[in-house]
């Protein structure tokens, strides 16, 4: 660790010592007090310069290397700060999208809006494009200057709230599947669009679904060229360059206190069954905090692997599932009772049965773990692909 | 790890040694080419002699040799080196240390502190001069042949080691390395050594095991198609890999760190044999019947793999030890 990276993290600890949000956990009971305090604590953190490291160094606030991105990751997981859940998409997806695709007036259309506060969504996913990404099927004809929108759009996070959305349509059914789509930028009080929060199960709503019923985007919204989408989408999709994972697992790692206080709690301190699985499960946390160390190590020395980013988020994902579970084991009947969750509180709050289930967020989001398993066995090891060519009518084609 | 030799330069010259396929090769050619190599000095402090590296290097070799299924008292002879390398003060220590880092056999057990005088999981004790024995505040390094020792030849279902029982006896002989409060704490610094290498012989077996086991499924064919074809199957070596991927990272971790507990060397060796068990019995099963002859070589990768399990205390043990001390962190 060099001296100016050392001095980074003493800045940092220092201002979140002074700055960082205290009783959070406790006040965000409801969707409005979440907003607020995501509100705040966003436009703080980019008054102090920490907001947006990974931008490029021409926009305030960026052009910090990726070991100084760890750095300030690590310090604000160790200070359990809140995540930036609702700008998340925003200054990752979004901006990283607009510059590498982003016309120089695009660019500054939507950058400095971002820093303000501007809240994007992400509209890829479909009820039937999920992990097939590339099925997408709202439609997008083009009349004059105007792309004429229709179709429906499924988990678009914090989409409810969002002011903005990076939608992924369909232009063209000829070819293959990839060559037909097209990417637009949405201002989502264009009328013709609805938004409506998604139930989940644990009670949050972290998610919505887009309604476009004849919705007109203008042709200058358009980030590369008519059928150029599913490029444009992979940009969006590979921009967080693996800091949320090792964020997330040194979350994971300052949450296991949350387990052992329970061990305490129910007298289970000599119960050798517990001891084992709670053993088992921190050393499973420091290995996949290891691995994410590593994956970042790696990636910045330029010597990553195709696939490599799939191993930390099946090794994150699956951990996640057991430390949920033992806390919920634990837990017994009193997890069994409803409590209200924390909006905004992570993945490990103490409320067991939610966290629970809300770990299946990792396990199924952001390409399913089956999806991770293909890409390890098939780009990772090289394993062979599966013939194409099944057909719903007639199987084999 | 110094300047001047690198873990990708050791871990060429460690592929060169013993990564050409031969698996489970001659122990005799094996150990004169560890010694050769200079592997046996390789933790040992320059002004003793060695190289001065740590256990960034004895990782590579650890994995090595465990890659390989290389025979031999390798780990026993570095315990044995390590205790000498801190009897600071004796005499007879120069000379002990030079032979034993020159290939005289020394060895240890690999099962632990005896509380009984019986030390058990001693590999070539037949062909040692000494053997270390670490008894509670004491530990001292015995010719094998004092009078009234015995050693006595355990079969193993694992043929790439040869493990032996040894009981000193009463005569109390042997060179006295360690007493007391620094017995103590040499013989844990030995313990999470043992347990570092059996990590390390585990992760480099497990890695071995699994590309062995991927090549196999990419030329078996059956329905017309490579097994490595199957999805069912895919997922399966796709989980191995993340399982080994993540205990990998988390050994290299540990070889960065100034020192490593005996817990947290505990809690490292039972998730690298576990994640070594699982994947050579994942290989048996993945290769099918000819995975259960003697004319391939899975059986030897399983029986390597549960023999780990078993020696320097097993996940289960480890498991909860590794639960209590995140307790008292917890609680601190």
């Amino acid at each position: 660790m060099t001296d100016a990276l050392e001095r980074l993290r003493h800045d940092v600890r220092a201002w979140l010592e002074a700055n960082a949000p205290r009783g959070w956990r406790e006040s965000c009971t409801s969707h409005e007090a979440f907003l607020d305090m995501q509100r705040g604590w966003f436009a703080k953190l980019a008054e102090a310069g920490y907001a947006v490291p990974h931008w490029p160094a021409e926009w305030p606030g960026g052009g910090r290397s990726l070991a100084e991105q760890k750095v300030i990751y690590e310090e604000l997981a160790r200070a359990d700060t809140p995540r930036l859940l609702l700008s998340f998409m925003s200054t990752y997806h979004a901006a990283c999208t607009l510059f590498e695709w982003g016309s120089e007036a695009q660019q500054k259309q939507y950058i400095p809006r971002i820093l303000e506060g501007e809240i994007w969504c992400q509209g890829f996913s479909e009820p039937n494009a999920g992990s097939d990404l590339a099925g997408v099927k709202t439609r997008a004809e083009r009349q004059g200057d105007v792309y004429v929108v229709n179709g429906q759009k499924l988990w678009s996070t914090m989409g409810q709230f969002a002011d903005k959305c990076l939608l992924l349509v369909r232009t063209s059914t000829e070819g293959a599947k990839q060559a037909g789509l097209t990417y637009l930028l949405l201002d989502l009080k264009t009328k013709g669009v609805t938004a409506r929060p998604i139930h989940q199960i644990h009670g949050d709503e972290e998610f919505a679904e887009l309604f476009l019923d004849n919705v007109e985007i203008p042709v200058e919204d358009r980030l590369g060229e008519e059928g150029q989408g599913w490029a444009v989408a992979q940009s969006t999709l590979s921009s967080e360059r693996g800091l949320t994972l090792l964020e997330l697992s040194a979350r994971m790692r300052g949450a296991l206190w949350r387990i052992g206080d329970l061990i305490r709690e129910t007298g289970r301190e000599n119960d050798v069954g517990i001891l084992r699985d709670f053993g088992r499960l921190t050393t499973r946390v420091d290995a996949t905090c290891a691995l994410a160390d590593q994956f970042l190590a790696n990636r910045i020395a330029g010597v990553e692997r195709v696939g490599d980013a799939s191993l930390v988020k099946l090794s994150y994902s699956r951990t996640l599932r057991e430390f949920t579970l033992l806390g919920l084991r634990l837990g017994g009947m009193d997890a069994q009772y409803h409590t209200p969750i924390t909006f905004g509180g992570g993945m490990e709050t103490g409320n067991w049965m939610a966290d629970f289930m809300n770990s299946y967020a990792w396990t199924i989001a952001g390409g399913s773990d089956e999806v991770q398993r293909n890409i390890i066995s098939e780009r990772l090891l090289a394993m062979p692909r599966e013939p194409k060519g099944w057909t719903l009518a007639g199987g084999a084609a | 790890m110094s300047m001047n030799v690198s873990r990708a330069e050791l871990q060429d010259a460690a592929e060169k040694a013993f990564g050409q396929g031969d698996l489970a090769p001659d122990a005799e050619k094996s150990w004169n080419l560890i010694a050769e190599m200079g592997w046996l000095m390789m933790a040992v402090p320059e002004d003793l002699g060695g190289l001065g590296l740590g256990a960034d290097a004895t990782g590579v070799i650890h994995t090595a040799l465990g890659r390989a299924l290389v025979p031999g008292p390798a780990m026993a002879q570095m315990l044995v080196i390590e205790a000498l390398s801190a009897a600071d003060g004796l005499t007879a220590r120069d000379d002990l240390l030079t032979r034993a880092m020159g290939g005289e056999v020394m060895t240890a057990s690999l099962a632990g502190v005896s509380t009984t005088g019986l030390h058990a999981c001693v590999p070539d004790a037949d062909r040692a001069s000494q053997v270390l024995v670490v008894e509670d505040a004491r530990i001292l390094l015995v010719p094998t042949d004092s009078a009234g020792i015995t050693i006595l030849a355990r079969d193993t279902w694992d043929k790439t080691r040869r493990l032996f029982d040894i009981t000193p006896g009463e005569s109390g002989g042997g060179l006295v390395l360690a007493e007391g409060d620094a017995a103590d704490a040499l013989a844990r610094r030995l313990k999470a050594q043992l347990l570092f290498a059996l990590a390390g012989d585990s992760l480099g077996g497990a890695e071995a095991v699994l590309a062995m086991t991927i090549e196999y499924l990419g030329t078996r064919r059956q329905f017309d198609r490579p097994l490595a074809m199957f999805q069912a199957l895919k997922h399966r070596v796709a989980d191995m890999k993340t399982w080994l991927s993540a205990a990998e990272a988390l050994f290299w971790a540990n070889a960065a760190e100034a020192s490593v507990s005996v817990v947290q060397a505990g809690a490292l060796k039972a998730h690298a044999t576990t994640v070594y068990r699982t994947i050579a019995e994942e290989a048996i099963q993945l290769h099918g019947g000819i995975g259960l002859t003697m004319e391939h070589p899975c059986h030897l990768f399983l029986k390597r793999a549960m023999l780990n399990c078993a020696l320097g205390g097993d996940a289960d043990h480890w498991e909860e030890q590794a639960g209590r001390r995140a307790l008292e962190i917890g609680a601190a």
